[in-house]
């Protein structure tokens, strides 16, 4: 059986993914400044449920999770052309995203938390799925 | 480099032979989706790759693949 999922419902994932786990990091940082309360603990853990079930919807049951981490000796030759060019974009984003960020604590002298550590390599190891996703017309998966 | 585009006559050859893209796929080696991008003309295969279709197909490269948009089969026949 195949499972197939359009583009465009795949883009909607990745955004649900990706502003999910800038949520999850943003409050985390406000509640550092602010008090955490009842409010911004539901919000949180809320949010950590949508980034998990967007996460398992569009990467996992796709197939592009298995796809991303596959021995490139089981690849055919557009696939690692595609593994190797998600991996090159992913470095990019990756690289400016950190550098971007490691400035803004810097100029502001806020200490860095774990949570965004987390975050970052969290969002590093998706972003060559996230690539794949975004841009591939046709992705199946062999259940 | 951009690479140029390369056309071919994949798709009319596998119907042709009755092969689905499951099929054409395991003879030569690749994921059927790369089929359908080589049929799409969104894939350019390596020399490799072609001469493994080529091979399935019983036909020279140059008559499944090209750099200029290709004629129908039946056309090439009925000039000749």
């Amino acid at each position: 059986m195949e499972m197939r999922k359009s583009i465009k419902k795949r883009r909607i994932g990745i955004i649900i993914t990706l502003l999910s786990l800038i949520g999850i990091v943003l409050i985390f940082e406000y509640c550092k400044i602010a008090e955490w309360n009842m409010f911004f603990m539901v919000t949180e853990i809320v949010l950590f449920i949508i980034f998990l079930a967007s996460f398992v919807a569009t990467f996992i049951k796709t197939g592009l999770w298995g796809f991303i981490h596959k021995p490139l000796t089981s690849l055919d030759e557009r696939e690692i052309v595609l593994t190797g060019k998600s991996l090159r974009y992913a470095y990019s984003i990756f690289t400016v995203a950190t550098l971007a960020l490691l400035l803004y604590f810097a100029v502001t002298n806020t200490p860095i938390d774990m949570v965004l550590v987390v975050s970052l390599i969290l969002f590093a190891h998706i972003l060559p799925a996230v690539y794949i996703a975004w841009t591939e017309k046709e992705i199946y998966q062999d259940a | 480099m951009e690479s140029r585009k390369i056309y071919n006559r994949i798709a009319i050859l596998r119907k042709e032979k009755s092969l689905t893209r499951h099929e054409l796929a395991d003879k030569v080696g690749v994921n059927f989706q790369t089929i359908g991008y080589l049929e799409r003309e969104e894939y350019n295969p390596s020399l490799d790759l072609a001469f493994r279709i080529s091979k399935v197909f019983e036909l020279p490269i140059d008559l499944i693949f090209s750099i200029e948009p290709l004629t129908p089969l039946s056309q090439l026949l009925t000039k000749k």
